[in-house]
Protein backbone atom coordinates (compact mmCIF):
# COMPACT_ATOMS: atom_id res chain seq x y z
CA UNK A 1 0.00 0.00 0.00
CA UNK A 2 2.29 2.91 -1.20
CA UNK A 3 1.15 6.24 0.36
CA UNK A 4 0.32 9.34 -2.03
CA UNK A 5 3.81 11.17 -1.52
CA UNK A 6 6.08 7.84 -0.86
CA UNK A 7 9.18 9.53 -0.94
CA UNK A 8 8.49 12.72 0.60
CA UNK A 9 8.60 13.74 4.25
CA UNK A 10 5.37 12.59 5.88
CA UNK A 11 6.00 15.69 8.85
CA UNK A 12 7.79 18.59 8.28
CA UNK A 13 8.66 21.29 10.92
CA UNK A 14 10.45 24.48 9.54
CA UNK A 15 11.84 26.76 12.19
CA UNK A 16 9.76 26.43 14.89
CA UNK A 17 9.61 28.29 18.23
CA UNK A 18 7.45 27.42 20.68
CA UNK A 19 6.24 28.78 24.31
CA UNK A 20 3.87 29.92 26.78
CA UNK A 21 2.58 33.14 27.69
CA UNK A 22 5.16 35.36 26.04
CA UNK A 23 7.40 32.86 27.10
CA UNK A 24 10.07 31.10 24.55
CA UNK A 25 10.67 27.26 25.65
CA UNK A 26 11.66 26.10 22.53
CA UNK A 27 13.52 27.94 19.60
CA UNK A 28 14.45 27.15 15.75
CA UNK A 29 13.58 23.58 15.82
CA UNK A 30 13.50 21.92 12.18
CA UNK A 31 12.80 18.60 11.25
CA UNK A 32 11.97 16.47 8.67
CA UNK A 33 10.55 13.11 9.04
CA UNK A 34 10.37 10.14 6.37
CA UNK A 35 8.28 7.36 5.86
CA UNK A 36 8.27 4.86 8.45
CA UNK A 37 11.47 6.51 9.82
CA UNK A 38 11.57 6.04 13.65
CA UNK A 39 13.15 9.38 15.74
CA UNK A 40 13.89 9.62 19.04
CA UNK A 41 14.10 13.08 20.84
CA UNK A 42 15.89 13.21 23.96
CA UNK A 43 16.74 15.76 26.38
CA UNK A 44 16.10 16.57 30.05
CA UNK A 45 13.33 17.01 31.97
CA UNK A 46 11.25 19.88 31.52
CA UNK A 47 13.28 20.84 28.08
CA UNK A 48 9.99 21.21 25.93
CA UNK A 49 10.06 17.60 24.90
CA UNK A 50 6.05 17.32 25.05
CA UNK A 51 5.88 20.26 24.06
CA UNK A 52 7.28 19.64 20.26
CA UNK A 53 5.35 16.39 20.19
CA UNK A 54 2.09 18.38 21.05
CA UNK A 55 3.17 21.33 18.19
CA UNK A 56 4.10 18.82 15.79
CA UNK A 57 0.83 16.79 16.06
CA UNK A 58 -1.19 20.46 15.74
CA UNK A 59 -1.96 20.53 19.61
CA UNK A 60 -0.42 23.70 20.22
CA UNK A 61 0.02 26.67 18.02
CA UNK A 62 3.39 27.58 16.97
CA UNK A 63 4.85 30.89 17.82
CA UNK A 64 6.82 31.07 14.70
CA UNK A 65 7.42 28.61 12.04
CA UNK A 66 5.06 25.65 10.16
CA UNK A 67 4.66 22.03 11.26
CA UNK A 68 3.39 20.40 8.18
CA UNK A 69 1.67 16.75 7.76
CA UNK A 70 0.75 14.65 4.61
CA UNK A 71 -3.20 13.56 4.68
CA UNK A 72 -4.00 10.57 5.97
CA UNK A 73 -3.31 7.48 3.59
CA UNK A 74 -6.70 6.19 3.05
CA UNK A 75 -10.26 7.22 4.29
CA UNK A 76 -10.46 4.93 6.75
CA UNK A 77 -7.24 6.10 8.41
CA UNK A 78 -6.28 9.62 10.64
CA UNK A 79 -2.85 11.32 9.49
CA UNK A 80 -1.33 10.52 13.64
CA UNK A 81 -1.85 9.81 16.65
CA UNK A 82 -0.46 9.35 19.78
CA UNK A 83 0.44 7.30 22.81
CA UNK A 84 1.20 8.81 26.22
CA UNK A 85 3.04 8.35 28.69
CA UNK A 86 0.22 6.71 31.15
CA UNK A 87 -2.36 4.34 29.13
CA UNK A 88 -5.29 7.02 29.65
CA UNK A 89 -7.87 4.48 28.91
CA UNK A 90 -11.12 5.26 29.07
CA UNK A 91 -12.13 3.16 32.17
CA UNK A 92 -15.59 3.04 31.25
CA UNK A 93 -14.91 1.58 28.05
CA UNK A 94 -13.98 -2.27 27.48
CA UNK A 95 -10.59 -2.87 26.14
CA UNK A 96 -11.59 -3.30 22.81
CA UNK A 97 -14.05 -0.12 23.02
CA UNK A 98 -11.11 2.11 23.94
CA UNK A 99 -8.90 0.31 20.96
CA UNK A 100 -11.86 1.54 18.41
CA UNK A 101 -12.37 5.20 20.12
CA UNK A 102 -9.97 6.84 17.22
CA UNK A 103 -12.17 4.48 14.38
CA UNK A 104 -15.18 6.36 15.48
CA UNK A 105 -16.42 8.64 13.03
CA UNK A 106 -14.44 7.25 10.30
CA UNK A 107 -16.29 5.77 7.86
CA UNK A 108 -15.97 2.02 8.49
CA UNK A 109 -19.06 -0.11 9.37
CA UNK A 110 -19.27 -1.47 12.98
CA UNK A 111 -17.87 -4.60 12.26
CA UNK A 112 -15.27 -3.43 9.81
CA UNK A 113 -13.95 -1.06 13.40
CA UNK A 114 -14.40 -4.49 15.46
CA UNK A 115 -12.33 -6.04 12.77
CA UNK A 116 -9.57 -3.62 12.94
CA UNK A 117 -9.89 -3.44 16.58
CA UNK A 118 -8.87 -6.86 17.28
CA UNK A 119 -6.84 -7.07 14.58
CA UNK A 120 -4.57 -4.57 16.84
CA UNK A 121 -5.08 -6.34 19.70
CA UNK A 122 -3.74 -9.42 18.52
CA UNK A 123 -0.99 -7.53 17.18
CA UNK A 124 -0.04 -6.43 20.63
CA UNK A 125 -0.75 -9.84 22.18
CA UNK A 126 -3.58 -9.11 24.30
CA UNK A 127 -6.26 -10.66 21.46
CA UNK A 128 -8.21 -12.46 24.53
CA UNK A 129 -8.75 -9.52 26.18
CA UNK A 130 -11.21 -7.42 24.38
CA UNK A 131 -13.74 -8.01 26.97
CA UNK A 132 -12.22 -7.03 30.36
CA UNK A 133 -11.99 -3.41 31.60
CA UNK A 134 -9.20 -1.84 31.81
CA UNK A 135 -8.82 -1.66 35.68
CA UNK A 136 -8.37 -5.49 35.65
CA UNK A 137 -5.13 -5.18 33.15
CA UNK A 138 -1.59 -4.55 34.57
CA UNK A 139 0.03 -1.61 33.74
CA UNK A 140 1.89 -2.99 31.18
CA UNK A 141 -1.36 -4.43 29.30
CA UNK A 142 -2.89 -1.23 29.52
CA UNK A 143 0.16 0.45 27.68
CA UNK A 144 -0.18 -2.38 25.11
CA UNK A 145 -3.65 -1.57 24.75
CA UNK A 146 -2.87 2.46 24.64
CA UNK A 147 -0.47 1.33 21.53
CA UNK A 148 -2.95 -0.87 19.92
CA UNK A 149 -5.99 1.99 20.01
CA UNK A 150 -2.91 4.49 18.44
CA UNK A 151 -1.93 2.34 15.98
CA UNK A 152 -5.63 1.04 14.77
CA UNK A 153 -6.53 4.44 13.05
CA UNK A 154 -3.44 3.44 10.76
CA UNK A 155 -1.61 6.96 11.08
CA UNK A 156 1.20 8.13 8.93
CA UNK A 157 3.08 9.44 11.98
CA UNK A 158 2.66 7.69 15.87
CA UNK A 159 3.75 10.15 18.26
CA UNK A 160 4.86 8.38 21.74
CA UNK A 161 5.69 10.53 24.54
CA UNK A 162 7.59 9.03 27.02
CA UNK A 163 5.38 5.80 26.54
CA UNK A 164 7.38 3.31 28.71
CA UNK A 165 8.42 5.10 31.88
CA UNK A 166 6.05 4.64 34.29
CA UNK A 167 6.66 0.68 33.27
CA UNK A 168 9.36 -1.70 35.66
CA UNK A 169 12.50 -2.05 33.83
CA UNK A 170 11.59 -5.91 32.76
CA UNK A 171 8.20 -4.75 31.53
CA UNK A 172 10.10 -1.49 29.68
CA UNK A 173 12.77 -4.44 27.84
CA UNK A 174 9.74 -6.39 26.82
CA UNK A 175 7.54 -3.68 25.28
CA UNK A 176 10.63 -2.08 23.71
CA UNK A 177 11.49 -5.35 22.00
CA UNK A 178 7.56 -5.74 20.96
CA UNK A 179 7.80 -2.40 19.78
CA UNK A 180 10.97 -2.70 17.34
CA UNK A 181 9.38 -6.08 16.21
CA UNK A 182 5.82 -4.08 15.78
CA UNK A 183 7.86 -1.56 13.28
CA UNK A 184 8.29 -3.73 11.04
CA UNK A 185 4.28 -4.70 10.60
CA UNK A 186 2.89 -0.59 10.79
CA UNK A 187 3.03 1.82 8.36
CA UNK A 188 3.59 5.26 10.41
CA UNK A 189 6.44 6.99 11.05
CA UNK A 190 7.36 7.32 14.74
CA UNK A 191 8.62 9.90 16.74
CA UNK A 192 9.33 8.66 20.25
CA UNK A 193 10.23 11.15 23.34
CA UNK A 194 12.72 9.58 26.14
CA UNK A 195 15.11 10.06 28.39
CA UNK A 196 16.29 6.90 28.50
CA UNK A 197 19.36 7.24 26.00
CA UNK A 198 19.97 3.45 25.58
CA UNK A 199 16.33 3.13 24.95
CA UNK A 200 16.69 5.88 21.93
CA UNK A 201 19.65 4.27 20.67
CA UNK A 202 18.35 0.63 20.46
CA UNK A 203 14.83 1.84 18.77
CA UNK A 204 15.71 4.78 16.89
CA UNK A 205 17.30 5.39 13.26
CA UNK A 206 17.96 9.16 14.90
CA UNK A 207 18.30 10.54 17.60
CA UNK A 208 17.40 14.44 17.63
CA UNK A 209 18.38 16.14 21.53
CA UNK A 210 17.38 18.96 22.77
CA UNK A 211 19.04 21.32 25.51
CA UNK A 212 19.80 24.47 26.41
CA UNK A 213 22.63 26.54 25.12
CA UNK A 214 22.66 28.30 27.94
CA UNK A 215 20.40 28.27 31.30
CA UNK A 216 17.50 30.40 31.19
CA UNK A 217 17.75 30.64 27.50
CA UNK A 218 15.46 28.61 25.30
CA UNK A 219 16.26 24.97 24.49
CA UNK A 220 17.14 24.15 20.69
CA UNK A 221 18.08 21.09 18.58
CA UNK A 222 21.52 20.75 20.18
CA UNK A 223 22.47 18.12 17.70
CA UNK A 224 21.32 15.28 15.80
CA UNK A 225 22.87 11.64 15.77
CA UNK A 226 22.36 9.29 12.98
CA UNK A 227 22.30 5.46 13.82
CA UNK A 228 23.09 3.36 11.34
CA UNK A 229 23.29 0.14 13.10
CA UNK A 230 20.89 -2.55 12.00
CA UNK A 231 18.54 -3.65 14.40
CA UNK A 232 19.72 -6.94 14.99
CA UNK A 233 23.43 -5.96 15.89
CA UNK A 234 21.76 -3.08 18.40
CA UNK A 235 20.19 -6.23 19.70
CA UNK A 236 23.27 -8.26 19.95
CA UNK A 237 25.11 -5.23 21.90
CA UNK A 238 27.75 -5.17 19.57
CA UNK A 239 29.08 -1.67 18.70
CA UNK A 240 25.94 -0.47 20.70
CA UNK A 241 28.11 0.48 23.43
CA UNK A 242 29.73 2.73 21.49
CA UNK A 243 27.17 4.56 20.09
CA UNK A 244 25.13 4.84 23.86
CA UNK A 245 28.56 6.89 24.89
CA UNK A 246 28.24 8.83 21.53
CA UNK A 247 24.91 10.02 22.42
CA UNK A 248 25.46 10.62 25.95
CA UNK A 249 29.07 12.48 25.10
CA UNK A 250 26.62 14.67 23.36
CA UNK A 251 24.03 15.40 26.01
CA UNK A 252 27.05 15.52 28.24
CA UNK A 253 28.89 18.69 26.63
CA UNK A 254 25.41 20.15 26.53
CA UNK A 255 24.65 20.14 29.78
CA UNK A 256 28.44 20.89 30.88
CA UNK A 257 27.82 24.02 28.41
CA UNK A 258 25.33 25.66 30.76
CA UNK A 259 27.93 25.47 32.78
CA UNK A 260 31.03 26.40 31.60
CA UNK A 261 31.80 29.24 29.45
CA UNK A 262 31.26 28.40 25.87
CA UNK A 263 34.21 27.97 24.16
CA UNK A 264 34.92 30.77 21.48
CA UNK B 1 -14.26 1.54 64.59
CA UNK B 2 -14.44 -2.37 64.36
CA UNK B 3 -17.11 -3.53 61.38
CA UNK B 4 -19.08 -6.43 62.50
CA UNK B 5 -19.77 -9.24 60.41
CA UNK B 6 -22.45 -9.12 57.83
CA UNK B 7 -24.68 -11.27 59.63
CA UNK B 8 -24.08 -9.99 63.32
CA UNK B 9 -24.51 -6.90 62.00
CA UNK B 10 -28.27 -7.49 60.53
CA UNK B 11 -28.90 -9.28 63.57
CA UNK B 12 -28.61 -6.34 65.47
CA UNK B 13 -30.14 -4.43 63.77
CA UNK B 14 -33.50 -6.27 63.34
CA UNK B 15 -32.94 -6.64 67.53
CA UNK B 16 -32.66 -2.71 67.85
CA UNK B 17 -35.63 -2.53 65.92
CA UNK B 18 -37.77 -4.98 67.39
CA UNK B 19 -36.54 -4.24 70.53
CA UNK B 20 -37.77 -0.53 70.29
CA UNK B 21 -41.36 -1.60 68.89
CA UNK B 22 -41.34 -3.74 72.03
CA UNK B 23 -40.57 -1.63 74.03
CA UNK B 24 -43.48 1.47 72.56
CA UNK B 25 -46.10 -1.50 72.69
CA UNK B 26 -45.23 -2.70 76.47
CA UNK B 27 -44.81 0.79 77.58
CA UNK B 28 -48.19 2.16 76.39
CA UNK B 29 -49.71 -1.12 77.69
CA UNK B 30 -48.65 -0.63 81.22
CA UNK B 31 -49.94 2.68 80.45
CA UNK B 32 -46.84 4.63 80.77
CA UNK B 33 -47.80 6.74 77.64
CA UNK B 34 -50.59 7.83 76.57
CA UNK B 35 -52.56 5.78 74.38
CA UNK B 36 -54.50 8.90 72.77
CA UNK B 37 -50.75 10.76 71.72
CA UNK B 38 -49.55 7.31 70.07
CA UNK B 39 -50.69 4.39 68.23
CA UNK B 40 -50.50 0.96 69.45
CA UNK B 41 -47.83 -0.87 67.97
CA UNK B 42 -50.01 -3.96 67.38
CA UNK B 43 -53.14 -2.30 66.09
CA UNK B 44 -51.08 -0.67 62.99
CA UNK B 45 -51.40 -4.31 60.26
CA UNK B 46 -55.08 -4.43 60.92
CA UNK B 47 -55.90 -0.60 60.27
CA UNK B 48 -52.97 -1.00 57.05
CA UNK B 49 -55.68 -3.80 56.01
CA UNK B 50 -58.69 -1.77 56.54
CA UNK B 51 -57.21 0.92 54.30
CA UNK B 52 -56.23 -1.66 51.53
CA UNK B 53 -59.52 -3.09 52.02
CA UNK B 54 -61.40 0.34 51.72
CA UNK B 55 -59.40 0.69 48.53
CA UNK B 56 -57.90 4.47 49.70
CA UNK B 57 -54.48 2.68 50.50
CA UNK B 58 -54.11 1.97 46.69
CA UNK B 59 -56.20 5.92 45.51
CA UNK B 60 -54.08 7.40 47.45
CA UNK B 61 -50.66 5.94 46.68
CA UNK B 62 -51.22 6.14 42.88
CA UNK B 63 -51.55 9.71 43.12
CA UNK B 64 -48.47 10.35 45.61
CA UNK B 65 -46.32 8.35 43.20
CA UNK B 66 -47.85 9.76 40.26
CA UNK B 67 -47.07 13.55 41.40
CA UNK B 68 -43.91 11.85 43.08
CA UNK B 69 -42.72 10.89 39.00
CA UNK B 70 -43.50 13.52 37.08
CA UNK B 71 -42.27 15.61 39.87
CA UNK B 72 -38.90 13.67 40.11
CA UNK B 73 -38.39 12.98 35.98
CA UNK B 74 -38.90 16.78 35.15
CA UNK B 75 -36.46 17.95 38.69
CA UNK B 76 -33.93 15.35 37.32
CA UNK B 77 -33.91 15.79 33.53
CA UNK B 78 -34.13 19.56 33.83
CA UNK B 79 -31.10 19.44 36.83
CA UNK B 80 -28.75 17.39 34.93
CA UNK B 81 -28.88 19.34 31.76
CA UNK B 82 -28.21 22.72 33.48
CA UNK B 83 -25.77 21.35 35.41
CA UNK B 84 -24.11 19.69 32.86
CA UNK B 85 -24.64 22.66 30.27
CA UNK B 86 -23.18 24.95 32.99
CA UNK B 87 -20.02 22.76 33.41
CA UNK B 88 -19.43 22.10 29.69
CA UNK B 89 -20.41 26.15 28.40
CA UNK B 90 -18.34 28.66 30.60
CA UNK B 91 -20.40 31.62 28.67
CA UNK B 92 -23.79 29.30 30.02
CA UNK B 93 -22.18 29.21 33.50
CA UNK B 94 -21.21 32.72 33.98
CA UNK B 95 -25.11 33.43 33.13
CA UNK B 96 -26.88 31.02 35.78
CA UNK B 97 -24.10 31.45 38.20
CA UNK B 98 -25.84 34.65 40.23
CA UNK B 99 -29.25 33.11 39.47
CA UNK B 100 -28.45 29.73 41.08
CA UNK B 101 -26.69 31.44 43.63
CA UNK B 102 -29.61 33.70 44.47
CA UNK B 103 -32.73 30.86 44.08
CA UNK B 104 -30.81 28.03 45.55
CA UNK B 105 -31.74 28.85 49.47
CA UNK B 106 -35.13 29.14 49.25
CA UNK B 107 -36.86 25.58 50.12
CA UNK B 108 -39.20 23.85 47.99
CA UNK B 109 -42.53 24.74 49.66
CA UNK B 110 -41.73 28.29 49.81
CA UNK B 111 -42.91 27.87 46.34
CA UNK B 112 -46.18 26.38 47.55
CA UNK B 113 -47.67 30.01 47.11
CA UNK B 114 -46.78 30.62 43.36
CA UNK B 115 -47.25 26.63 42.38
CA UNK B 116 -51.06 27.62 43.80
CA UNK B 117 -51.20 30.86 41.74
CA UNK B 118 -50.22 29.36 38.97
CA UNK B 119 -51.13 25.98 38.57
CA UNK B 120 -54.24 26.29 40.90
CA UNK B 121 -54.95 23.52 43.63
CA UNK B 122 -53.83 20.54 40.66
CA UNK B 123 -51.71 17.79 40.57
CA UNK B 124 -49.42 20.03 38.52
CA UNK B 125 -48.66 22.39 41.53
CA UNK B 126 -47.77 18.96 43.61
CA UNK B 127 -45.42 17.80 40.91
CA UNK B 128 -43.99 21.39 40.72
CA UNK B 129 -43.04 21.29 44.30
CA UNK B 130 -41.50 18.31 44.19
CA UNK B 131 -39.23 19.12 41.37
CA UNK B 132 -37.72 21.92 42.85
CA UNK B 133 -35.78 20.09 45.31
CA UNK B 134 -35.01 17.52 43.26
CA UNK B 135 -33.73 19.87 40.43
CA UNK B 136 -31.69 21.52 42.60
CA UNK B 137 -29.73 18.02 44.17
CA UNK B 138 -29.42 16.64 40.40
CA UNK B 139 -27.83 20.53 38.87
CA UNK B 140 -25.37 20.67 41.77
CA UNK B 141 -23.96 16.94 41.68
CA UNK B 142 -24.23 17.03 37.70
CA UNK B 143 -22.23 20.29 37.84
CA UNK B 144 -19.18 19.28 40.11
CA UNK B 145 -18.97 15.85 38.73
CA UNK B 146 -18.36 17.00 35.51
CA UNK B 147 -16.15 19.98 36.49
CA UNK B 148 -14.14 17.38 38.62
CA UNK B 149 -13.19 15.26 35.01
CA UNK B 150 -9.79 14.93 34.18
CA UNK B 151 -8.72 17.21 31.50
CA UNK B 152 -6.66 14.20 30.17
CA UNK B 153 -9.53 12.19 29.16
CA UNK B 154 -10.44 15.16 26.73
CA UNK B 155 -7.30 15.94 25.22
CA UNK B 156 -7.70 11.80 24.17
CA UNK B 157 -10.56 12.53 22.85
CA UNK B 158 -9.17 15.49 21.05
CA UNK B 159 -6.06 13.12 19.40
CA UNK B 160 -8.42 10.70 18.55
CA UNK B 161 -10.48 12.78 16.09
CA UNK B 162 -13.28 13.16 19.17
CA UNK B 163 -12.84 17.00 19.89
CA UNK B 164 -16.44 17.84 18.50
CA UNK B 165 -18.78 19.17 21.75
CA UNK B 166 -21.36 16.45 21.16
CA UNK B 167 -18.52 13.68 20.75
CA UNK B 168 -16.67 15.06 23.91
CA UNK B 169 -20.55 15.21 25.62
CA UNK B 170 -21.30 11.63 24.57
CA UNK B 171 -17.87 9.62 24.99
CA UNK B 172 -15.86 11.70 27.69
CA UNK B 173 -18.16 14.20 30.38
CA UNK B 174 -21.54 11.91 30.90
CA UNK B 175 -19.99 8.18 30.99
CA UNK B 176 -17.09 10.13 33.08
CA UNK B 177 -19.42 12.23 35.14
CA UNK B 178 -21.87 9.35 35.23
CA UNK B 179 -21.08 7.65 38.74
CA UNK B 180 -21.55 11.46 40.58
CA UNK B 181 -24.85 11.68 38.29
CA UNK B 182 -25.99 8.63 39.62
CA UNK B 183 -25.36 9.55 42.70
CA UNK B 184 -27.44 13.12 42.25
CA UNK B 185 -30.09 11.00 41.18
CA UNK B 186 -29.93 8.67 43.86
CA UNK B 187 -30.44 11.48 46.47
CA UNK B 188 -33.26 13.14 44.63
CA UNK B 189 -35.31 9.85 44.51
CA UNK B 190 -34.96 10.23 48.31
CA UNK B 191 -35.78 13.99 48.39
CA UNK B 192 -38.88 13.64 46.23
CA UNK B 193 -40.38 11.55 49.45
CA UNK B 194 -39.64 13.98 51.13
CA UNK B 195 -42.01 16.85 49.48
CA UNK B 196 -44.51 14.41 48.75
CA UNK B 197 -46.81 14.89 51.77
CA UNK B 198 -45.89 18.34 51.83
CA UNK B 199 -46.31 19.09 48.27
CA UNK B 200 -50.39 17.41 49.08
CA UNK B 201 -50.87 19.15 52.74
CA UNK B 202 -52.59 22.09 50.74
CA UNK B 203 -55.54 19.35 49.31
CA UNK B 204 -54.12 18.04 46.19
CA UNK B 205 -55.25 14.04 46.84
CA UNK B 206 -52.50 11.82 47.92
CA UNK B 207 -50.56 10.03 50.62
CA UNK B 208 -49.97 13.55 52.09
CA UNK B 209 -53.67 15.08 52.01
CA UNK B 210 -54.98 11.57 53.57
CA UNK B 211 -52.24 11.85 56.70
CA UNK B 212 -53.87 15.43 57.63
CA UNK B 213 -57.60 13.91 57.78
CA UNK B 214 -56.15 11.25 59.77
CA UNK B 215 -54.12 13.40 62.10
CA UNK B 216 -57.32 15.82 62.06
CA UNK B 217 -59.48 12.87 63.12
CA UNK B 218 -56.52 11.56 66.16
CA UNK B 219 -56.47 8.57 64.37
CA UNK B 220 -52.64 8.51 64.88
CA UNK B 221 -52.14 4.08 63.74
CA UNK B 222 -53.39 5.75 59.88
CA UNK B 223 -50.38 8.19 60.09
CA UNK B 224 -48.34 5.60 61.20
CA UNK B 225 -49.78 2.98 58.42
CA UNK B 226 -49.22 5.85 55.56
CA UNK B 227 -45.51 7.08 57.10
CA UNK B 228 -44.55 3.44 57.22
CA UNK B 229 -45.49 2.90 53.46
CA UNK B 230 -43.74 6.10 52.18
CA UNK B 231 -40.54 4.27 54.09
CA UNK B 232 -41.85 0.93 52.08
CA UNK B 233 -41.94 2.83 48.83
CA UNK B 234 -38.89 4.83 49.27
CA UNK B 235 -36.80 1.47 50.33
CA UNK B 236 -38.19 -0.13 47.35
CA UNK B 237 -37.60 3.00 44.49
CA UNK B 238 -33.83 3.35 46.17
CA UNK B 239 -33.28 -0.64 45.76
CA UNK B 240 -34.33 -0.73 42.19
CA UNK B 241 -32.31 2.61 41.59
CA UNK B 242 -29.43 0.42 43.23
CA UNK B 243 -29.81 -2.59 40.91
CA UNK B 244 -29.61 -0.12 37.58
CA UNK B 245 -26.73 1.72 39.26
CA UNK B 246 -24.83 -1.62 39.50
CA UNK B 247 -25.21 -1.94 36.16
CA UNK B 248 -24.78 1.45 34.60
CA UNK B 249 -21.38 1.25 37.15
CA UNK B 250 -20.26 -2.18 36.25
CA UNK B 251 -16.81 -0.52 35.09
CA UNK B 252 -16.40 0.71 38.31
CA UNK B 253 -16.25 -2.18 40.78
N1 LIG C 1 0.47 24.44 29.41
C1 LIG C 1 1.61 25.04 29.79
N2 LIG C 1 1.61 26.33 30.20
C2 LIG C 1 2.76 26.95 30.57
N3 LIG C 1 3.96 26.37 30.56
C3 LIG C 1 4.04 25.09 30.15
C4 LIG C 1 2.87 24.35 29.74
N4 LIG C 1 3.24 23.10 29.40
C5 LIG C 1 4.57 23.07 29.57
N5 LIG C 1 5.06 24.25 30.02
C6 LIG C 1 6.46 24.56 30.29
O1 LIG C 1 7.22 24.27 29.15
C7 LIG C 1 8.43 23.67 29.50
C8 LIG C 1 8.59 22.35 28.76
O2 LIG C 1 7.63 21.44 29.24
P1 LIG C 1 7.48 19.98 28.64
O3 LIG C 1 6.34 19.33 29.31
O4 LIG C 1 7.43 20.07 27.16
O5 LIG C 1 8.84 19.32 29.10
P2 LIG C 1 9.39 17.84 28.83
O6 LIG C 1 10.66 17.96 28.11
O7 LIG C 1 8.33 17.02 28.19
O8 LIG C 1 9.68 17.33 30.30
P3 LIG C 1 9.48 15.87 30.93
O9 LIG C 1 10.63 15.03 30.48
O10 LIG C 1 9.56 16.12 32.40
O11 LIG C 1 8.16 15.34 30.48
C9 LIG C 1 8.44 23.52 31.00
O12 LIG C 1 9.22 24.57 31.53
C10 LIG C 1 7.01 23.68 31.39
O13 LIG C 1 6.90 24.30 32.63
MG1 LIG D 1 7.05 15.39 28.86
Amino acid sequence: MATVNATGPVLAARHLQLGFGGEVVLDDVSLEVRPQEFVAVVGASGVGKSTLLRALAGLLPPLQGQVSLSPPSEPSSRSWSMVFQAPRLYPWRRVLANVELGLEGLPLSRPERHQRAREQLALVGLEDLGGRWPRTLSGGQQQRVGIARALAVKPQVLFMDEPFSALDAITRRRLQGELSQLRQRTEAAIIFVTHDIEEAALLADRVMVLGKPETRQPARVTTTVPIDLALAKRQNRAGFTDLVQTLERHIGSETAGTQQEPQS
Amino acid sequence: MKNLPRSKRTLASACGLTGLVLLWELSLRAGLLPGNLVPLPSSIPAEFLAELRDGIWLEVVLASLSHYSIGVLIGSVLGISVGVSAALMPGFDAAQSWLARLLRPIPPLAWIPFAIIWFGVTETAAAFIISIGVFWINYFTSYSAVRAIEPSYYEVATVFGQGRFVDRLQKVSLPAAAPGILGGLRAGLGQGWMTVVAAELFGIPGIGQRMMEASGLLATDIVVVYMLTIAALYALFDYLFIMVQRRVLRWQQ
